[in-house]
C-alpha cells in the first residue's frame, strides 16, 4: 500500500471529527445565544462579547482525549484482527477481565509492575485462546468469541467473588491515575501520559501493519485467505499470533481503565466490544477484511468521544446521544463507501 | 510522508483549541448546578429530578440534569462529571456509582474550583466533598426490623436477602436491620443473611426462588433492601402461595409493591423521599455557594408504610412521588 493510499484511507474520519467538532461548536454557539436572547432577554451583542466557548478549549480537548484513550487502545488490536478478516466480541469482557486481574493482584499485596504485567499478558492469553479455538475448531470467529465472551465475564466474575475488586487506595501509586487525568503532570507533556502513550502505540500498529512482512500477511490472510495459504503463509498459526496480539493490546486498554476506576468490575467492559468495532469502522475497515487504518481507528474512536462530550455541553439528552451515534455511524459508512465507489 | 499527519493533526486540535488559560467561573451571575444521577432509566431518579428542578426554580438557579447510559456505567458517570468540569458549572450533585470509582473525579472537581455535594449514595473518602445528602439507611433497616420483629411477636425465624456486595446504601440498610433484630429481638434466629439477590429483576427472583426452595417451611419473616428485590421475593412468595404467610418487609416504592401492601401480602414497605433529596441537594450546593456553612450530613427522612398507615397524605405523597419527565 502506498503512502498516497494511506493518506486516502484517514481523509475520512479525519473529516469525519473535524465535521462533528464543527457541528457542536457551532451547535454550542447558537445554544448560548437563543439561551442569552429568547430567555434571558439580553441582546445578541451583549450575548457575543460575553459569549465563552467551553466546547473548545484545550482543556475538553484533554478531556475528550482521556475519555478515548481505553477504547481506542484496544480498537488497534480490534482493527488488525478485522483487517485479518477476523472479529472478536469478546474483546469487552476480556478487558474488565484483565482490569479484574489487575486490581486483585494489586490487592493481594504483590508489586505494581507485577500487578500491570498480569494484566496485559492476560488480554494477550484471553486472544491468544480466542486464536487458538478459531484454529482448531475452524468455527467461525464471531461464533467463537460470542461464546468466549461469556466464558471470561464468568471467569472475571469468579476471580472478583460475584463483586467488585477494590485494592486499598495506598496500593495504587499515584503515577497511575496521574495516566489519564484531564491535567497533565507535569504540565511541559501538554496532554496526559496515558494519551501520548496511545498515540505512539497506534503509530506503531500503524507501521507493523504497513511496512512489515507481518502487516503484509494481515492483509492477505484478510483478503483471501486461500490465497494467503497458497503463497506459503501458515495461515492457523499466524491467526494465533494475530489474535494474541490483538488481545494484547485489549489488556493495554485494562490498565487504562484500572487507572481510571481505581477498581476491577467484572461488568465494566460490557459493550466495549462493539464500540471498539464501532471505533475501527469509522475509521475506515471493511468488515469484510484486507482494508483498515489504525490511525483511522483513533480518530474514529475520537468521533465517539465527542459526540458524548458534546451532548452534554450542549445539553442534549441520553437518548438523542444513543441516536446521534448510530445515525454517524451509519452515515460514515455510507460516505466512505460512495468515495471508494466514485474512485 | 504518511508521519506527517500526526503533527497535522495535532496543529488542527491546537488552532481549533487554543488554550484560554483558566476560564472565569461564570460568564454572568446565574448558577449553573449540574445534577448527575446513577442512571436516567428509573422512575426513583426522575423523582430527584422533579425536586432538584423544582429547588432550582425556586432559587433562581439553572439545573443540568445527565447521568451515565447506564446504572453500571462507571467510566460512562466519570466521563460526564469530567464534561460538566469543562463546561465550568458552578457545582456538581453527584450520586456516585461506586464508592471507590468516583472519588478521583470529584478531586479533579475540586482542584478546578468546582464543589461537589454527594446525594444517595457515599464515597470511600469524602475529604473533597462539601456535603452528603442521603436516606438514613441504618435508620431504615432498624425501622424494617422494628416492624418486622413486632408483626412475628418477637420470635421466629427470618431471611435477608442482600442486594449486591459494594453497594454502600443498601450494605448500611441490611446492617441496620441485623443490629435491630439481634438488640431488639433476641428470639428471633436469623437462618440465612449471606444471600445476594444481584442487580437485574431476574437474578432476584432466581435467588429467591433458591432461597424459598431450601428454607421454604421454616421461614417466618423476610427483610429485602431494595425495590427490585422485594418484586422478585414478593413474586417467589406467590408462586408458593407462601405470599401473607411469611412475613414480607421490604424497601421502595413501586406499584406493585403498594398493591401488595392493600392486600397484605407484603406487610411493610421503608420509604425514602427522593423528591425532597434532590431539593435538598440542590439548595445544600446553593448556600455553599453564597457563603453560607452546611451541615456535613443531612438526612432526608426514612418513613415506615403498612397496610395501616396507606392512606395517610405523607405515605401517600411517598408512595406517588413527582416525577419529571423531560
Amino acid at each position: 500500500m502506498t503512502t498516497r493510499q494511506a493518506i486516502g484511507e484517514v481523509a475520512g474520519p479525519l473529516l469525519g471529527l473535524a465535521a462533528v467538532v464543527a457541528f457542536f461548536a457551532a451547535s454550542e454557539l447558537g445554544w448560548g445565544l437563543y439561551k442569552g436572547c429568547v430567555r434571558e432577554g439580553r441582546s445578541a451583542q451583549a450575548v457575543f462579547s460575553g459569549y465563552e466557548s467551553r466546547f473548545c478549549t484545550a482543556q475538553n480537548a484533554r478531556t475528550v482525549l482521556v475519555q478515548t484513550a481505553t477504547v481506542a487502545a484496544a480498537s488497534l488490536g480490534m482493527t488488525l484482527l478485522i483487517v485479518s478478516g477476523g472479529i472478536d466480541l469478546s474483546a469487552g469482557t476480556a478487558l474488565s477481565l484483565s482490569a479484574t486481574v489487575l486490581a486483585y493482584v494489586l490487592k493481594l499485596g504483590q508489586p505494581v509492575g507485577l500487578a500491570l504485567l498480569a494484566c496485559v499478558l492476560t488480554g494477550a492469553l484471553a486472544g491468544a485462546v480466542n486464536g487458538a479455538l478459531i484454529r482448531t475448531l475452524k468455527v467461525a470467529p464471531f461464533v467463537v468469541t460470542l461464546g468466549t465472551m461469556t466464558f471470561y465475564l464468568g471467569l472475571a466474575k469468579l476471580i472478583a467473588s460475584e463483586t467488585t475488586v477494590r485494592p486499598p487506595l495506598e496500593r495504587i501509586p499515584d503515577w497511575l491515575p496521574a495516566l489519564v487525568a484531564p491535567r497533565p503532570r507535569p504540565t511541559w507533556l501538554i496532554l496526559p501520559a496515558g494519551v501520548w502513550f496511545v498515540l505512539g502505540l497506534t503509530l506503531v500498529m500503524e507501521i507493523l501493519l504497513r511496512r512489515t512482512v507481518f502487516g503484509r500477511h494481515v492483509v492477505a490472510v484478510g483478503s483471501n485467505e486461500t490465497a494467503a495459504h497458497l503463497s506459503g503463509i501458515h495461515v492457523g498459526r499466524f491467526k494465533v499470533t494475530v489474535y494474541a496480539l490483538a488481545g494484547l493490546l485489549v489488556g493495554v486498554a485494562g490498565v487504562l481503565q484500572f487507572a481510571r476506576l481505581s477498581i476491577g468490575n467484572p461488568t465494566s467492559g460490557l459493550g466495549l466490544e462493539l464500540r471498539m468495532i464501532a471505533a475501527a469502522v469509522l475509521g475506515g475497515a471493511s468488515l469484510r477484511g484486507g482494508r483498515g487504518s489504525m490511525l483511522g481507528a483513533l480518530l474514529g474512536a475520537g468521533i465517539m468521544s465527542v459526540i458524548a462530550s458534546g451532548c452534554t455541553m450542549i445539553e442534549l439528552r441520553n437518548p438523542i446521544q444513543d441516536m446521534i451515534i448510530g445515525v454517524i455511524l451509519i452515515a460514515t459508512v455510507l460516505l466512505d463507501h460512495l468515495r471508494r465507489a466514485r474512485r | 510522508m504518511r508521519l506527517h499527519i500526526i503533527p497535522a493533526l495535532m496543529l488542527l486540535i491546537a488552532l481549533g483549541c487554543a488554550d484560554r488559560g483558566q476560564p472565569s467561573p461564570k460568564s454572568h451571575d446565574r448558577l449553573v448546578i449540574a445534577v448527575v444521577p446513577k442512571a436516567t432509566t428509573f422512575d426513583y431518579w426522575k423523582s430527584v429530578h422533579a425536586g432538584a428542578a423544582k429547588a432550582g426554580k425556586e432559587l433562581g438557579v439553572e439545573i443540568l440534569w445527565k447521568g451515565p447510559l447506564s446504572e453500571s456505567d462507571r467510566e460512562g458517570q466519570i466521563n460526564v462529571v469530567q464534561d460538566f468540569v469543562t463546561r465550568r458549572v458552578s457545582g456538581i450533585c453527584l450520586a456516585p456509582l461506586d464508592s471507590q470509582a468516583l472519588v478521583g473525579v470529584v478531586h479533579e472537581a475540586k482542584a478546578e474550583g468546582i464543589p461537589t455535594v454527594l446525594y444517595d449514595s457515599g464515597l470511600e473518602s469524602s475529604a473533597d466533598v462539601v456535603s452528603s445528602v442521603a436516606t438514613d439507611n441504618r435508620a431504615g433497616g432498624a425501622l424494617a426490623a422494628q416492624r418486622l420483629g413486632e408483626i412475628l411477636g418477637g420470635k421466629g425465624r427470618v431471611i435477608v436477602l442482600r442486594y449486591a456486595p459494594g453497594s454502600q446504601s443498601t450494605e448500611h440498610r441490611e446492617s441496620g436491620f441485623l443490629e435491630t433484630m439481634h438488640t431488639g429481638f433476641p428470639a428471633i434466629e436469623i437462618v440465612s443473611d449471606t444471600e445476594y439477590a444481584g442487580a437485574t429483576a431476574e437474578s432476584a427472583l432466581d435467588k429467591s426462588q433458591q432461597l424459598l426452595e431450601k428454607f421454604g417451611g421454616q421461614v417466618d419473616g423476610i427483610f429485602t433492601p431494595c425495590e427490585h428485590v422485594t418484586e422478585g421475593m414478593l413474586r417467589a412468595l406467590q408462586e408458593r402461595e407462601l405470599a401473607g404467610k411469611v412475613k414480607l418487609v421490604g424497601f421502595d416504592a413501586s406499584p406493585r409493591l403498594e398493591r401488595a401492601l392493600l392486600d397484605k401480602t407484603l406487610n411493610g414497605l421503608v420509604l425514602q423521599d427522593p423528591v425532597r433529596m434532590g431539593d435538598l441537594a440542590v439548595r445544600t450546593l446553593v448556600a455553599h455557594l453564597k457563603g453560607q456553612t452546611v451541615e456535613p450530613r443531612i438526612s432526608t427522612g426514612e418513613t415506615l408504610a403498612t397496610p395501616e398507615n396507606l392512606d395517610t397524605p405523607h405515605v401517600k405523597t411517598l408512595l406517588h412521588p413527582e416525577q419529571l419527565a423531560e
